[in-house]
Order: C-alpha cells, then sequence, then structure tokens
C-alpha cells in the first residue's frame, strides 16, 4: 500500500525542510510602505481565510499594525498595480479586519532584558514607541521620556479620535508597558548630559514638530486665534475650546482638515477652511477632504487672510484673492495675491494651521537644519553627538506615522548595532523591485472584481460625535477584497533552463499571454506581468517551471501524506479525497458548505486554485486507498480563466488510466459549482453516494472472494 | 519533430510483467515536445504503474524515474549506467531511435519500448501533431508546391488526385484534405499549373533501402551501415 | 499496328458499343460468375472483370478474364496499383497477353482503407498513368528496367476519367496526361447529369480516343445515399435520389433500371459518346433487361 516513504524525484531540494529559495519579487505596495511589510503575504492569507496567520505576518513586520490600521495614509494603495485592471486593493482596511479578527492573540506577550545597556528615548510618538518597542524585543532596558501627561505624541494629541479611537492607542500603550518598557509621563527632559549621567548609554530624540508656524500677519494674537496643533491637542485632552458659531481654518494640510472636522464635532455651525492654492496642490489626504466636504465643511480655494481686527466678540478677517504662478523649488505653484481683491470675512474664531515644526532645546547640543529639524546621517540616524540618535518628524518635519514608525524601528536597529560595537551593513538588496505596468493583453484577462469600500457612517450623524467612522469589514467582505490582489512577483519562472526544450506549451495555455519567445529563441516568462494561476507549471511536459512561492506552506503531495496519515488514524471509511480551491472554501466561496459541513470520511486538500492539481497528485490519493477523488473549483468566482479547462483535461486522462487498472473512473470527478443548475452541497452528496455506492460493491466482492 | 503516443497501460504493464526493477527512461527533446516521454509523463506512468500495482496487490515491481535531455546522442548515454546499478529491465519512453540507442548502449539489460513512434510532423496547436515527411530521400516538394505527396496523399502517388476526391476530401478519410486538391490550389496561386501537368514517373524506391547512413553531408551510402 | 481486339475493332467500327462488368465471388466458388459471364457474353461487346473493387478481397480480374474468354466472351482486365509493384505489374501483363486478354483498364485503384483489409501494406509502386507508361514501355520492347524483352506484348490500354468530378481542373488534366501516357479508350465513373457528359465531350473530343460512359444502376434511395457516402468517385444528385425515394416498396431495382435506361437512351440518340458502360452493382443479372429498355440491341461479333 501507499508508503509516505516512497519519496520520489521531486524538482525541489531532496529535504523536505529545507527552505525553498525565495526568488520572488518585491511587489510595489511592499516597496512604497515605509515598513515594508510584506503585504502580499498577508492579504494572500486573508483571501485564503488564514486569518490568524495573516495577523502573525503582518505583527512580525508593523509593531502597532492597529493603529496604522486606522491612520496610514496608505502609499501601498497607491502603488497597488490592480488600480491597472480597476481600483487599488483596500489593504489598510484588510489589515484592519485582521488586527481586530486576531484581538490579544499573537501579541509579543513577553521581552527578556540580555543586555544591561540602558536606551532612553525623549518622546512617546510613534517612533519613539516603535524604537521602544524593538530595542525591548531585542533585549534592552528601555526607558521613554514624555513631556505630556498622555502617551502617544502626534497620535494622541494631533490626530483626532474620530480618526484613531483613544482604546486602540492605549491598548497599544498598556501592551508596552507588559513587554516591561518603562514609561515616564510629565518629564520633561531638558538635557541630555543628565541622562547619559543617569547611566543610559544610547539616546533617541524623537520629540516630534509641535511648533506651530506662524503666518506672521497682524492680530495674529488676538483672542479667538488659535494655532491648529494646540487646538487639536485641547481637544483630544478632554478640554472643549468655545468656538463660537463659525471658524475659519487657514492651511491644507491634514491638520488644517482635522481641525476643521474636529470644530464641526464640536457644535460649531459654519466651518471654513481657507487655502491659498487650489484643490489640486492640497496636501491633504484627498479621502479626508471628501469626507470634510460631506461634512458640510465648506473650503474655499485661492484666499488667505492678510490681517486680522477683533471687535466685538468677532474676528474681522481681511482676505486676499490668490493667483497660481510658477512652480516653485517643490514642484508647487506659487501663490501671487491679486491687487485690490480684498474682502473681509467675519468669524467667531480662526484656526491657523499652516505648518508645525520641531522644536528643539539648544541645551541637547545637536545640530539643527532646515526647519528646526536635527539632523543626523541618513544610515545611522546618528546625530553630531555620540550615543546620540533622532528620528521621526523631529528629522523629518511633519509627516506621516508609518513613515515615523520606520524610523523607529530602524533606530533600534541602529543603537543595538552601536552598543554591540557592529557596524551597520547597508540592508543588501537580494531580491529585485518589480516596477513595471501590466501589459494590456494580460489586463484583459483578468477578472474584473470590484473594490469593496469600507462603510462609513453617514455624514449628517457621524458630524455629532468623535466615534471613529469608517467600519471595519466583516468576514465575507474582507475576504472577498483580498481575492482581488494580483499577488505580484510571486508567479511561475522555468527555474531549469537545461530542461526546457522550447516545446512552447507554457505559451500556449498562459490564458494571461505572459511568457513569450525572446531574441535568441528562448521561452522567457516575465515575473512582472506572470499571475501565478499555476497552468503552465502543471502542464510543463519537461516539469522545468516551479512557482516562485517560497511560502506556501504544505505543498500539495506533503498536504496528501498528512491526509492520509490522519485518515489512518481515524479509520473511518468509506475514504474521499477532495482538492478544493482555497478561494472557493473561505469566506463567500461557492464551497464554504463543502467546508463547513465536511462529511465523516472526507478529507479536503486545499489548493491555491485546482489548476495546481497535477496528474500524479490525483493517482496518489487513489494509491493511499481514497475510494473516490473529487476535485472542486470556485467556479465563476474564480480570478484565472481556463482553470475548469486544463484540469478536465488532466482528470480524463487519469479516468483512462484508471479504467486500463481497474478502478471505476466514475471514482474520479471534477465538479464546477455554481456553473449548473444543481446546488453545491446536492451535487457532493450525489458523489458520496455513488462512491459509497462503489465502495459497499467492493466489500460484498471481497467477501464473496473469501 | 519525431512524434510518438504513449503505449496503452495494459501493453506496458505486460511488457514489464518479467522484471522486478525497472527504469523509466524518459527523453527530454522530441517525445518532450509531443508529451509523449518527457519528465512529467514519466512521472505520471510512473504512479500510474504504482497504482496498478497497489490496485493488484501484486508488489513485485519497483520502479526509479529517470530523463535524459536525448536518448540519441553517445554523451548523454553515458549518464545511463550509473543509473542502472539495480535495474533488471529499462523502459524507454524514447521515441524507436532512442529505445535502439540505449539498448546498443545497454548490452545487458533488456530495454523495452514505452511509445508507439508514429511519424515525423509538425505542431498545429497545443496537443494536435500532423504528419508531414516520409523521409522518401528525394524530396519534390519544389514541383508540388510545397506540399508532400508521399504523406499527405493516402495512396501516395505521384500524378495525382486519383478519382476518389469529393468535396476536397480524400475518400480514405473523409476529415482528411485531398492533398492533389491542395497541391493543384497552390500551384495555381504560385501560377505555376505547368508542374501539375507534367508526367512524373516511377518513384526510385531504391532511396529507402534499411538502414540509411548519411556520413556528414558527403552523401548517401545506401545499406552500408552497421545496424 | 492494332492489337488483336475484338473491342477495339468495334469501336473503331463507329457503331454503339456496349461493355458491362462482373465482379467475381470473394472465395474459390466461381459458378455463378460463370453463369453471368454465359448470360450476358452474347449481348455486349465486351466484359469488364473488377479487381478487387472497393478494395475487398476477391477472386482475381486476370482470372475471371480468363473465364469470359473460355466461354467465348471478350473481356477487359482491370488493373490496379493497390496491390502489386512493378515486377508484379508487368508479369501480369506478359501473362494476359499470352492468353489472349488485350483489352486493359488502368486503374490507380481504391485505398486500402475503404476495404475489408484495412491493415494490408498498400502498395502503389505506380499510379494509373505510370501503368499506362508501364505498358508502352512494354509494347516497344523492354521493360522498366531497360531490359530487353523475349516476346514483345501488344495491348488496346484504357483509363477511367470522371466528368462529374465536383473539381473538375484536376481531372481534365489527368485525362490529359492519360491519352499522352496511351490509353486510347476511356469508361467514365458514373453518369448522373448528361450536362456535365456534354461538358466533357466537348473537351474530350479534341483527342482521338474513344469514350463510353459509365452506368450505375440504382437499386433504392438508401443503395443511392449509400454509394454517395462510401463509394469513391460517385455522386449522385438529389432528383435521382428523390426519384427512388418516390416509388413503393420494392419497386427500387425496377425504378433504377428505368433510370439508367433513359440515360442510355439519350446519350445514344443524341451521340454524345462511342456507347456505354453499364455498372451493376451485385445486379449483374438485370443488364440484359436495360439494354432491352433502352431499346438497343447489340450484335456481338
Amino acid at each position: 500500500m501507499y508508503s509516505s516513504s516512497n519519496t520520489e524525484k521531486r524538482n525541489y531540494p531532496a529535504n523536505r525542510s529545507e527552505k525553498r529559495p525565495d526568488h520572488t519579487l518585491i511587489p510595489p505596495c511592499q516597496a512604497a510602505c515605509p515598513l515594508h511589510m510584506d503585504i502580499r503575504e498577508y492579504v494572500d492569507l486573508v483571501a485564503q481565510g488564514r486569518v490568524m496567520e495573516a495577523l502573525q505576518s503582518i505583527r512580525s513586520g508593523n509593531p502597532f499594525p492597529s493603529i496604522c490600521a486606522y491612520v496610514c495614509t496608505r502609499p501601498c494603495e497607491e502603488a497597488c498595480r490592480r488600480s491597472q485592471v480597476d481600483k487599488p486593493v483596500a489593504i489598510r482596511a484588510l489589515k484592519r479586519f485582521a488586527v481586530e479578527f486576531g484581538g490579544d492573540r499573537m501579541v509579543q506577550a513577553e521581552a527578556e532584558t540580555m543586555y544591561p545597556d540602558k536606551v532612553a528615548i525623549v518622546g512617546s510618538g510613534p517612533a519613539g514607541l516603535a524604537c521602544a518597542y524593538y530595542l525591548r524585543l531585542l533585549g534592552y532596558p528601555v526607558t521613554i521620556f514624555e513631556a505630556h501627561t498622555e502617551v502617544g505624541g502626534m497620535l494622541r494629541v494631533g490626530i483626532p479620535q474620530y480618526r484613531l479611537p483613544r482604546e486602540v492607542l492605549d491598548t497599544e500603550v498598556r501592551r508596552l508597558n507588559q513587554i516591561g518598557v518603562e514609561i515616564r509621563t510629565n518629564t520633561r527632559v531638558v538635557s541630555l548630559d543628565l541622562l547619559f549621567e543617569l547611566n543610559y548609554k544610547a539616546i533617541f530624540i524623537t520629540i516630534g514638530a509641535h511648533q506651530s508656524l506662524r503666518m506672521g500677519i497682524d492680530g495674529e494674537d488676538s483672542p479667538g486665534v488659535i494655532d491648529g496643533a494646540t487646538f487639536l491637542r485641547e481637544v483630544n485632552l478632554g478640554l472643549k475650546p468655545s468656538l463660537g458659531d463659525s471658524v475659519a481654518v487657514v492651511g491644507g494640510g491634514n491638520v488644517a482638515i482635522d481641525a476643521a472636522r474636529t470644530a464641526a464635532r464640536l457644535g460649531v455651525k459654519r466651518v471654513y477652511i481657507l487655502y491659498r492654492r487650489s484643490r489640486k496642490e492640497m496636501p491633504a489626504d484627498p479621502t479626508e477632504v471628501e469626507q470634510a466636504l460631506e461634512e458640510g465643511i465648506k473650503i474655499r480655494y485661492l484666499i488667505t487672510p492678510a490681517s486680522i481686527v477683533r471687535k466685538d466678540g468677532q474676528l474681522y478677517l481681511t482676505c486676499v484673492k490668490m493667483k497660481l504662478g510658477k512652480p516653485d523649488t517643490g514642484g508647487r505653484r506659487q501663490p501671487i495675491p491679486i491687487r485690490d481683491s480684498e474682502t473681509v470675512k467675519k468669524v467667531a474664531s480662526l484656526i491657523i494651521a499652516t505648518g508645525q515644526a520641531p522644536q528643539t532645546p539648544r541645551d541637547f547640543g545637536v545640530r539643527i537644519g532646515r526647519g528646526s529639524t536635527i539632523q543626523v546621517d541618513p544610515i545611522t540616524l546618528t546625530t553630531n553627538r555620540s550615543g546620540v540618535f533622532a528620528g521621526g518628524d523631529a528629522v523629518t518635519g511633519p509627516a506621516t506615522v508609518t513613515e515615523a514608525l520606520a524610523a523607529g524601528r530602524m533606530a533600534a536597529n541602529r543603537i543595538d548595532d552601536y552598543l554591540q560595537h557592529r557596524y551597520p551593513m547597508p540592508t543588501k538588496q537580494e531580491r529585485e523591485t518589480l516596477t513595471s505596468e501590466l501589459r494590456p493583453e494580460t489586463v484583459e484577462m483578468i477578472r474584473k472584481i470590484g473594490r469593496i469600500e469600507p462603510q462609513v457612517l453617514p455624514a449628517e450623524t457621524r458630524t455629532k460625535d468623535f466615534k471613529p467612522i469608517e467600519l471595519g469589514y466583516g468576514w465575507e467582505e474582507a475576504i472577498n477584497e483580498a481575492r482581488r490582489c494580483l499577488r505580484c512577483g510571486m508567479g511561475a519562472e522555468i527555474l531549469f533552463q537545461d530542461k526546457c526544450a522550447t516545446c512552447l506549451t507554457c505559451l500556449r495555455v498562459c490564458p494571461y499571454h505572459v511568457p513569450y519567445l525572446d531574441d535568441s529563441g528562448a521561452v522567457k516568462i516575465p515575473p512582472d506581468q506572470c499571475q501565478a494561476c499555476g497552468i503552465c507549471v502543471a502542464e510543463c511536459p519537461a516539469k522545468a517551471i516551479v512557482l516562485r512561492n517560497p511560502r506556501e506552506i504544505r505543498h500539495i503531495t506533503e498536504e496528501l501524506d498528512h491526509v492520509y496519515k490522519s485518515a489512518a488514524e481515524t479509520k473511518s471509511k468509506p475514504f474521499i479525497v477532495g482538492f478544493c480551491c482555497q478561494y472557493g472554501l473561505f469566506g463567500t466561496g461557492t464551497l464554504s458548505s463543502l467546508w463547513r459541513g465536511a462529511k465523516a470520511g472526507v478529507w479536503i486538500v486545499p489548493v491555491l486554485c485546482i489548476a495546481k492539481v497535477e496528474t500524479e497528485h490525483l493517482l496518489r490519493a487513489f494509491e493511499m486507498g481514497a475510494e473516490g477523488v473529487f476535485i472542486a473549483g470556485c467556479g465563476e468566482q474564480c480570478a484565472r480563466e481556463n482553470t475548469t479547462l486544463q484540469v478536465t483535461q488532466r482528470v480524463e486522462k487519469v479516468q483512462k488510466v484508471l479504467t486500463a487498472i481497474g478502478i471505476e473512473p466514475e471514482r474520479l470527478k471534477i465538479f464546477v459549482p455554481g456553473t449548473g443548475d444543481i446546488d453545491t452541497a446536492e451535487e457532493l452528496n450525489e458523489v458520496f453516494e455513488q462512491i459509497s455506492g462503489f465502495y459497499l460493491e467492493s466489500l460484498i466482492k471481497q467477501e464473496a472472494k473469501d | 519533430m519525431i512524434v510518438a503516443e504513449q503505449k496503452p497501460l495494459e501493453e506496458i504493464m505486460r511488457m514489464i510483467a518479467p522484471y522486478e526493477n525497472v527504469l523509466i527512461l524518459g527523453c527530454g527533446t522530441c517525445m518532450t515536445v509531443c508529451n509523449a516521454g518527457g519528465e512529467r509523463e514519466v512521472s505520471f506512468l510512473h504512479n500510474a504503474l504504482r497504482l496498478a500495482q497497489a490496485k493488484s496487490e501484486d508488489m513485485t515491481h519497483s520502479f526509479t524515474e529517470s530523463t535524459l535531455k536525448r536518448q540519441c546522442d553517445p554523451e548523454f548515454l553515458e549518464q545511463l549506467p550509473e543509473r542502472t546499478n539495480d535495474v533488471d529491465a529499462v523502459l524507454s519512453l524514447g521515441c524507436g531511435i532512442g529505445v535502439q540507442a540505449v539498448a546498443e548502449r545497454l548490452t545487458d539489460l533488456p530495454v523495452l519500448p514505452g511509445v508507439n513512434t508514429s511519424f515525423m510532423g509538425m505542431t498545429k496547436e497545443t496537443g494536435i501533431w500532423d504528419e508531414r515527411c516520409a523521409a522518401c530521400g528525394e524530396c519534390r516538394l519544389d514541383d508540388t508546391a510545397g506540399i508532400c505527396p508521399i504523406t499527405r496523399c493516402t495512396k501516395g502517388i505521384l500524378n495525382g488526385p486519383c478519382a476518389g476526391t469529393k468535396n476536397g476530401k480524400c475518400e480514405a478519410n473523409k476529415e482528411m484534405d485531398c492533398a492533389w486538391v491542395l497541391i493543384y490550389k497552390r500551384l495555381e496561386r504560385l501560377q505555376q499549373l505547368e508542374k501539375i501537368r507534367r508526367y512524373y514517373p516511377l518513384r526510385n524506391f531504391r532511396t529507402i533501402p534499411r538502414p540509411k547512413r548519411i556520413t556528414s553531408n558527403t552523401g548517401i551510402e545506401a545499406g552500408t551501415s552497421d545496424g | 499496328m492494332m492489337a488483336n481486339s475484338l473491342f477495339e475493332e468495334k469501336l473503331n467500327s463507329g457503331e454503339f458499343v456496349i461493355t458491362t462488368e462482373i465482379g467475381p465471388p470473394k472465395g474459390a466458388d466461381i459458378s455463378e460468375m460463370v453463369q453471368h459471364i454465359d448470360l450476358l457474353k452474347d449481348k455486349v461487346d465486351a466484359i469488364n472483370v473488377t479487381d478487387h473493387q472497393s478494395s475487398v478481397m476477391r477472386f482475381p480480374s486476370l482470372g475471371g478474364c480468363l473465364l469470359v474468354k473460355e466461354r467465348g466472351g471478350e473481356p477487359i482486365l482491370q488493373v490496379t496499383c493497390r496491390d502489386r509493384n512493378r515486377l508484379a505489374l508487368q508479369a501480369d501483363l506478359l501473362f494476359a497477353y499470352s492468353r489472349g486478354v488485350v483489352n486493359v483498364l488502368c486503374l490507380t485503384g481504391d485505398s486500402v482503407d475503404v476495404g475489408d483489409h484495412k491493415e494490408a501494406k498498400p502498395v502503389f509502386d505506380a499510379d494509373s498513368i505510370q501503368l499506362l507508361r508501364i505498358i508502352k514501355t512494354l509494347e516497344s520492347g523492354t521493360d522498366t528496367a531497360g531490359n530487353e524483352l523475349k516476346g514483345v506484348p501488344k495491348f488496346y490500354a484504357g483509363a477511367s476519367v470522371h466528368p462529374e468530378a465536383d473539381f473538375i481542373e484536376p481531372q481534365l488534366i489527368k485525362f490529359d496526361k492519360k491519352v499522352s501516357a496511351g490509353a486510347q479508350f476511356f469508361q467514365t465513373q458514373g453518369i448522373f447529369d448528361l450536362a456535365s457528359l456534354r461538358r466533357f465531350m466537348q473537351y474530350a473530343s479534341q483527342f482521338d480516343v474513344k469514350i463510353l460512359a459509365g452506368i450505375i444502376v440504382l437499386s433504392s434511395a438508401g443503395a443511392a445515399r449509400y454509394m454517395n457516402r462510401n463509394v469513391p468517385g460517385i455522386i449522385i444528385s438529389q432528383d435521382i435520389v428523390d426519384e427512388l425515394a418516390d416509388v413503393e416498396k420494392g419497386k427500387g431495382l425496377q425504378k433504377g433500371i428505368e433510370i439508367a435506361a433513359r440515360f442510355i437512351k439519350s446519350i445514344k440518340e443524341e451521340n454524345l459518346c462511342h456507347g456505354v458502360h453499364i455498372m451493376a452493382v451485385g445486379n449483374e443479372g438485370i443488364v440484359p433487361e436495360i439494354i432491352e429498355a433502352a431499346n438497343i440491341i447489340s450484335v456481338p461479333s
């Protein structure tokens, strides 16, 4: 009978536990992410319904995924190549789904202290928190010094609660405490020398950029005029500044939008944003701008206040209209005041949100550069003082949370290098990055499945409080959205060029027209175009093509071995093996009833698309003693073309052999749910009954023989 | 390219019946391209034979697999002896040439043919191969507008068509085009109809004595190989 | 110099010539064939004996021709290239000549695949045109390898032609080649449309060859359809099939005879060609009836 010790010659390294070589290309989403998270991996795991494993992958790349899930600006989605087909994959929403699904599981619960060297972190913003997290896991005792009462930096005082709920941040801080990070609030660091005297061996300055920039116009100091950062801080700390019934916000960045939307939630009836350039030049997140407009906030473009006068408890703003001139060094068109275009606006309060800068104490003794930012070496993150590192907004000026997290992680590694007297190695790029566009012939063949937008609370009601406005995905929505990912760079490659006979089969069977003949007459499969369906891998007559994916936890053959062992233990008969598409099994898949209602004796081998099931796998299943074998694809839901056709041909070939051997060919079935009028569950039931019938027959025959 | 078809499983099982340890040997060139004996087919056959054994509960055979880039070149055959140490028979999935080449190399082992070599042909589309050349040794494709009357005419006549052609198809196989109708039409297109008006004398079958030998383009010496 | 052939004489005399064919048995019992020969030998000018017609193995044409000769009839030997190489072909011709069988119809032969021995080796060492030339070569005193013959034969050679082919141009080229190769008489494939015969004769009359129109006797609509589908070279028009389908059961053969007689009468009256060749496949016994129905009386010499 079948014995799992029958190792057949395989293309992969002979030792099964050896890690398969990673030939994948770095996809654009990962390249765009400041943290270089393996987005492709976790999105794919969500698509398969393996959400906990997705969460594990997320947590290995991101210290606070719950925070990013709410506030990250999604450079990954901007780079996502799915937008070449329809709309980008909703990556942030998927991350949030995984994080919320997992709760406290997969969280790093403990950390050991391995070194005596203490590290001080000045500032508890995202960069500081991330640095603390990684240093702690590396084994260092860490203390964060926070000047304010509350921990979190901009996360706490800058970002409104309707964008980042308080509980989320609190949870992360609590987890840091749990692994042993010491946080001292209400402790303003005024001198670094003092820290060194207190025996800290390295210091990471991450004080952020909280100092609002002044406009420099008359009346800026009048009562009723407040700067954006201060306003948001007060609201986030629980104060309710009274703004009157109308507010104007000057500025076009995220702080201005946040301030305006916060004002609306405080009950201000009329909220205006005055921006000196046009909508196109606004640096704020376009989605935020849209939502602000929905919430009734009015934005006036090409206008700016030139002077402020307070009278009778109201502010009179003399505003000047602007026109756009030539682009400046940053590439944005300069606003030029139009002569004699002054108008006067009357508002109860004015919020100025035209930019922030870090405010570094001179006593720190670190070199300051443009925009009041701290100067550091880009590779080592060191300042001019030995043992003093800096990162985050304090170095870059106002930037995104994710960039700060990345800076924190990098600082942790550099501090570790410093303390262990290691020369920092520049990260070697072993894998290529995928940058090119999909060819139109390929895009045409990709199934168009529209993006599932995460639900957002309706505009009229959401301004009544500070509850988060974006709702998370349900299970079905998440799985379906994750399936849209093209898995860039994970496709097929001709690994064994010497085996390739240039028979051109791969060229002909590819539904996406990806492989091509180059000038020297060799077949090339461009990794940036391949959709990783696996058809050519299974069809190549020389077995020269493999999928680059090293991550598939179990190769189909190993999966079968596992099934065999399990089936042998339970001794349940008859024993049927079903190869089912993973996408169909989980989530809203057409095979989900099969997964949930698995009958006794039926062993499902989930495969990442049935196109990968080869004829040898089917024969093996019978050899293991299966009474019946079926293959179930996800049918019309399949995002790949031609899979059913190819697999049907393979099934027919095996059926011929089964007949020759004396096994009824009806024991092997393929069906594609959703294509007939029969309901999936019913079809499956029929299959089971038929196979049970065969089984009983063979039992009777056996008895007669004995 | 040489096109073959794998023998039916029952026939293969009969052939290997007397042997215990069988090496299934594939070929990485023509047999791979026509899906008859490449590495994948070797693996498939191996699995099928093992399954057949399991079903019949007769476990006498054990199998090993190997694929040579080509079975018809001596350098590739050099790799063979080390793979046949405990082997009692070699089931070659190479074409008839490969089987014989392997047999010449492995003088002490029986070499069994796993495929039926059928013809020299071309790929029409994936999975469909058509015969095109009979290796007659006196190619006359210039007289017949590039369409071979030996392979594509059922009777192989030189002054065609015969009277059996109907609707441009052959009397023997109604799905097959009558080669001579094709030749006529093509010559008409090329404005060379005088070629079909000529009398073509009896064929010289002497160009195919067996076995033929070609010695690096210096000419054909009929019947002088040591096969 | 003319061959010693009564058939040739009759054709050259200008009279309307009638030939027919008999199929030999599948086996050694030739009694039925002898009956047919006796029935027909005085009613027609010459009798073809078919040679493994439709590639079905039968008693050979050469043997049948010897019997015809014995019984006093005028035989036409049908030689196909399917089964014999050039040595055998030349040998059979020498033998035929030695026994007075000099009328030879040269055919390429039906494909082995349509017959009952589908796995046999098809020879086709020559085709019909090359066979005609082989005859010419023998008549010139050598064999095809150039060796001198001891005793030179002389034949009256003919071939077949297909005036109703759906794609006529290549067939006309073949006709030309056959004439150049030495064919002196032609028996056509079954005629079912006089217009095409007329057109063909317009072309063929420029050559100094004798044409006999082939007349096939159908026994039913089913038989007609079967022949259309399976017998190489036969194309029966829908009108004829309908005519046969219209009659009541059992009267099919009568209708077939009537149709055949009609054709023969028209051909004779219009003087379209030099005669007819009646093919009553498996129904040799009705040939006299057809001839009578067409009001022709033949005077055997």
